[in-house]
C-alpha cells in the first residue's frame, strides 16, 4: 500500500482513511517522514515560521475535570488555584514592550464565577498597551462554555470578544474527538461537535483558527485518523484553519499518571501523518513546549513547517512534567530552524511575512564537528 | 523499524544516488568518495539507508547497558557522545547514520541516553544505533539509590525503581519497533 500512496502523495491526491493507518502503524517511520517531507517542502519549501509571542494564562480554575489535566484547581481557594487581576495580566506585556511580542496567546480554565466582562476588558487592557498586538484567545471549549454560562449562543460570544479586541483562537480543546474516548478523559465539557461547531461560526465571522490533537494516551491509530479526518471535513467547508498542532500527552501530576507519556518517535509520526492527510491545511506545527525543542527541530524534517514561538512562560504544560524551557529566544528559535537546515522566517499569527532570516551556514562550532566526524569515519575507512 | 524495508526507502536511496553505496558496502569496498557522497546527503535518507544496513548486518535487538557500559573496543564499538553546546539533535543522528553505514560490518553503534535525553536516543535507533547505554536515573536525573520504590499505577502501588525505569527503558525500545536486550555483564 505504501507504493499506492508514494504515488497519490506525489500526484497531491487525497488520502483516505484506511491509508492513514496504515501510515501510523507502518513500522518505518523514516519512510513515513519522507513522504511527509516531500508534502512539507512542496507546500513551503526550505521554510520554517515561528513568531513572537506570549502565553498569559488568567485562571487555571476550571469546571472540567479532563483525565490528562495537570493545570486546573476545581474551585477558587483551592490550594494552587489563582485567577489574575486584570492588571496583572496586563503587565505581563507592559515589562516585555522593550521588545514587545506581536501575539498574546491565552487559554484558561472554564471559571464559572466571572462575568464576561472581564474577558472584554482583558482583551481591551491588552489592546490600549499595544494597539497592533494580535489577541489568540480563548479555546473553542472556553467559549462553549461563555456561551452556556452567559445564556448566548456561540456567534454572540465571538462578536462580543471581537469587539473588544479578540482576533483568531487558539486550537486546544480538541483532545480526541471520538466519543468512545472524549467520554472518558473530558466528559464535561464540549463535545466533539461543540467544539467543531465553535470553530464552523469563528470561520464564518472571519476569525481565523488553529486546531489541536492531544495523542499519546487511551486512543488507538483509529482514533487519531477519524479525529484527523473530521478537521479535514470542517476544513473542506469553511478553509478557515490555519495550523494543526499535535499535542503529546504528558502524565505527571494528573489522571492518568499511570500510563507512559508518548515518545519521540511517535510524535514524529504523528507530526508526519497529519503532514499527509490533512492536505487542505497549510502548516503543520512541531510545538516544541510540547515535544522538546530537540525533537521539534527533528519535526521539521518529517513534515512539520512551525515550531510554534518564543512563548514565554508557559505553565500548562511544564503541570504536567514537560522539561521543556518555558520560553525561548528569537535567536534561539532562528538557530534551531537553522541547525535543521531550514530558512527561519518569523511570521505574525496569520502568516504574514515579518522577517525572513537568511540560510545561515552552520555555526563555527558545528563546523568543526562535522569535520572531525568526516575524518574519524574516512579514518576507519583506510 | 525496518522490518519492513520498504520500496519507497529503496527509491529514496535510488533517488539520492546512493543505490551503489550498499552494495559497495556488502563487498567491503566502500571508497572516500561514497563516503563522502554519504555525507552529503539528505538526513532522512541517510537515516534510511543506515536503518537497511542496521537491519543486515545486526539485526532488530538493541542491547542495553543500565549499569557500567563498556568501553568502545577499537573498531568495534563506536561510542557517540555529544558535546554540549557543539552538536543538535539532528547532528547526533547524522552521527549515528555515518557510523552505521561508513564504520565496520556489523559495528555496535551505541548512543548514552543520559548525554542526549531518551528521546533522541529513541529516534538513533532509527538511524542505525542498536545498542543504548546510560545509568539509571530519576526524572531529575538523580542517580537511584539503594531500595528505592516508586510509585506506579492508579493506587500508587510501590515498586523497586529500577525494574520501573527498566521497564521504561523496554517500552521506549519496543515503541521503536525493536527488540530490547538488557546486558549484565561487565566488560
Amino acid at each position: 500500500m505504501l507504493e499506492v500512496i508514494r504515488s497519490k502523495v506525489e500526484r497531491a491526491e487525497r488520502l483516505s482513511a484506511d491509508e492513514g493507518l496504515f501510515l501510523f502503524r507502518h513500522p518505518d517511520v523514516v519512510a513515513v517522514g519522507l513522504l511527509a517531507n516531500q508534502v512539507r517542502e512542496r507546500l513551503h519549501g526550505d521554510r520554517a515560521y515561528f513568531n513572537r509571542n506570549m502565553r498569559v494564562e488568567v485562571t487555571n480554575v476550571c469546571v472540567a475535570s479532563c483525565l490528562f489535566c495537570s493545570f486546573a484547581k476545581l474551585e477558587e481557594g483551592a490550594p494552587g488555584a489563582h485567577t489574575m487581576k486584570l492588571e496583572e495580566a496586563w503587565a505581563e506585556l507592559e515589562k516585555r514592550m522593550d521588545d514587545p511580542p506581536s501575539e498574546v496567546h491565552i487559554v484558561n480554565g472554564l471559571h464559572p464565577g466571572l462575568p464576561l466582562s472581564y474577558y472584554e476588558d482583558l482583551l481591551k487592557g491588552f489592546k490600549r498597551i499595544k494597539p497592533d498586538i494580535h489577541m489568540k484567545c480563548f479555546t473553542a471549549v472556553e467559549i462553549h462554555f461563555f456561551a452556556q454560562l452567559y445564556k448566548m449562543t456561540h456567534r454572540q460570544v465571538l462578536e462580543r470578544l471581537r469587539a473588544a479586541g479578540l482576533d483568531s483562537l487558539p486550537g486546544g480543546g480538541a483532545e480526541i474527538f471520538h466519543p468512545d474516548v472524549r467520554s472518558r478523559i473530558s466528559h464535561d465539557k464540549a463535545t466533539a461537535d461543540e467544539y467543531l461547531e465553535v470553530h464552523r461560526v469563528a470561520h464564518s465571522l472571519g476569525i481565523r483558527t488553529n486546531s489541536t490533537m492531544l495523542y499519546g494516551h487511551i486512543e488507538t491509530f483509529e482514533h487519531r485518523v477519524d479525529h484527523l479526518l473530521r478537521l479535514r471535513a470542517l476544513q473542506d467547508e469553511t478553509k478557515g484553519m490555519q495550523a494543526f498542532i499535535p499535542l503529546a500527552f504528558h502524565p505527571d501530576g494528573n489522571g492518568m499518571r499511570n500510563l507512559p507519556a508518548p515518545t519521540a518517535i511517535d510524535a514524529l509520526r504523528t507530526v508526519a501523518v497529519s503532514r499527509l492527510l490533512l492536505d487542505n491545511v497549510q502548516h503543520i506545527k512541531a510545538y516544541w513546549v510540547s515535544m522538546t525543542p530537540e525533537v521539534a527541530q527533528i519535526a521539521l524534517r518529517f513534515g512539520a513547517d512551525d515550531v510554534d514561538g518564543t512563548i514565554i512562560h508557559e505553565t500548562i504544560y511544564r503541570a504536567a512534567g514537560s522539561r521543556s524551557p518555558s520560553g525561548l529566544t528569537t535567536a534561539q528559535l532562528v538557530r534551531l530552524i537553522q541547525e535543521a537546515g531550514r530558512i527561519p522566517v518569523e511570521r505574525d499569527t496569520l502568516y504574514n511575512v515579518v522577517h525572513e532570516h537568511p540560510r545561515a551556514a552552520l555555526p563555527e562550532a558545528a563546523l568543526k564537528v562535522r569535520d572531525r566526524m568526516a575524518a574519524r569515519h574516512l579514518e576507519v575507512l583506510s | 523499524m525496518g522490518v519492513d524495508v520498504s520500496s519507497l526507502v529503496d527509491m529514496a536511496i535510488r533517488e539520492s544516488s546512493l543505490d551503489d553505496v550498499l552494495g559497495a558496502r556488502r563487498a567491503g569496498a566502500l571508497t572516500p568518495a561514497q563516503v563522502e557522497r554519504i555525507r552529503s546527503s539528505d538526513l532522512l535518507v541517510l537515516g534510511a539507508l543506515a536503518d537497511r544496513v542496521r537491519a543486515e548486518e545486526v539485526g532488530d535487538e538493541v542491547r542495553i547497558y543500565t549499569d557500567e557500559a563498556p568501553p568502545g573496543a577499537a573498531r568495534d564499538v563506536v561510542v557517540l557522545p555529544r558535546v554540549a553546546g557543539e552538536t543538535t539533535g539532528l547532528d547526533l543522528l547524522r552521527e549515528v547514520a555515518m557510523a552505521r553505514t561508513t564504520g565496520p560490518r556489523g559495528v555496535c553503534v551505541r548512543v548514552d541516553w543520559t548525554r542526549c535525553g531518551l528521546e533522541l536516543a529513541q529516534i538513533a535507533l532509527g538511524f542505525g544505533a542498536n545498542e543504548l547505554a546510560g545509568r539509571m536515573a530519576s526524572k531529575r536525573g538523580l542517580p537511584l539509590a539503594e531500595g528505592e520504590k516508586l510509585g506506579v499505577g492508579k493506587k500508587s502501588r510501590l515498586e523497586a525503581a529500577d525494574v520501573v525505569k527498566r521497564r521504561e527503558l523496554e517500552g521506549f525500545v519496543r515503541r521503536a519497533g525493536r527488540t530490547p536486550a538488557f546486558v549484565q555483564e561487565s566488560p
